[in-house]
């Protein structure tokens, strides 16, 4: 069986073709939804802001050009979508502070889900993980984007600019001050 | 001699994004330069617990994940097929009824600043002549209580009412008589 690639699929959901669509859903859902939650902090926003990314992926196929990787194009949607989210968010944000339940001290820490590392590791992972957040939050919603697709998604520079529309310089800063952040911010904490 | 550090190249350096002569030219900065090598470490711890950090997110239940999403479509699809006379309110309609609403003010500004107006001598208003009507309906009726104008028919020899001062008393009696 020939494993048709991401452009090919992309080019027959412009055709409405349903199957094609199935298809390019189960190669990008986990992506889509891991870099939606990173950028938003929120599983929940995550998941409507991901689903919104491949409406948009099924309404506006006829839109992809070739011009280049369908990955890049479909992750430039959800990076869009995700930096709207959130400054459409911000108003709101301010009046009702990032919480999450790990922030309340008076809760014991929780265990990742894997069973390897001991409680102390664990309680280590987790507060780290915490301060992780705390620092992301911090973030403006581009450079938090730039440092999560190389992380992430293991993209080069060009391919992070293509998908924030600036150049590679302009991402290269992004990602620089984005970790000269957390770097900080980790450090104060 | 002020020093140039290569901050922004640390983290395609790490990433092994830069071409030979730029990541040469950062391997030599680095070997002379214990800042960047501090921020060079760095970085590569940093950039190692956020891709931890995201690889640790709970995935959804896919299954329930692409149920909602596909609703979400044939919500979408059936709102832009619906017709527009089936729905109460859409954008069309509200635009067309501000424009007719618009057009209707306008052509009454434009009847009323351009539209004909009584000149100072001409004909009295339709209102003005009712109201005269009125009022002379009122002196007729007025007029039948005089006994005087049920013998209104001695005023008709106009001759006579054109040469009042001229006669004298005698041809007045005269005249009666005759």
């Amino acid at each position: 069986m020939v494993v048709q690639s991401d452009e090919e699929l992309c080019r027959k959901v412009a055709e409405h073709d349903a199957a094609a669509f199935e298809a390019l859903l189960g190669r990008h859902q986990a992506r889509a939804f891991r870099l939606a939650c990173s950028i938003l902090g929120s599983e929940a926003d995550a998941r409507d802001v991901s689903q919104d990314a491949f409406i948009r992926l099924f309404e506006s196929a006829g839109k992809f050009d070739g011009r280049s990787r369908f990955s890049t194009w479909f992750y430039r949607i959800v990076v869009n979508l995700c930096i709207d989210h959130k400054r459409r968010n911000k108003w709101w944000r301010r009046m009702v502070p990032f919480s999450n339940p790990d922030d309340d001290p008076d809760l014991p820490p929780v265990d990742p889900p894997s069973s390897e590392p001991g409680p102390e590791a664990a309680a280590i992972g987790a507060q780290a993980g915490r301060r992780l957040r705390v620092a992301l939050e911090g973030l403006s919603p581009t450079q938090r984007a730039a440092v999560l697709l190389q992380t992430d998604e293991d993209l080069s520079g060009r391919e992070i600019a293509e998908i924030l529309e600036c150049s590679e310089s302009t991402a290269r800063v992004h990602i620089h001050r984005a970790l000269t952040h957390l770097k900080k911010t980790m450090k104060e904490d | 001699m002020r020093q140039i550090h290569l901050q922004s190249e640390l983290a395609p350096y790490l990433r092994g994004d830069l071409s030979a002569a730029e990541r040469e030219c950062v391997a030599r900065h680095l070997e002379g330069c214990a800042r960047c090598r501090a921020d060079a470490d760095a970085f590569a711890a940093m950039l190692k617990t956020v891709a931890l950090e995201s690889a640790a997110i709970p995935e959804p239940d896919w299954s329930d994940y692409r149920a909602e999403l596909y609703r979400k479509i044939a919500a979408r699809r059936a709102a832009t097929h619906t017709p527009v006379h089936a729905r109460w309110w859409s954008p069309r309609l509200a635009w067309t009824s501000i424009a007719a609403a618009g057009a209707a003010v306008g052509a009454i500004v434009l009847v009323l600043t351009l539209g004909p107006r009584p000149e100072p001598g001409g004909a009295p208003p339709v209102e003005q002549l009712a109201m005269e009507d009125a009022i002379g309906a009122a002196d007729v009726g007025l007029l039948r209580d005089y006994p005087v104008v049920e013998h209104l028919d001695l005023l008709e020899n106009y001759d006579v009412i054109e040469h009042l001062d001229e006669l004298t008393p005698a041809d007045t009696i005269n005249e009666k008589r005759s």
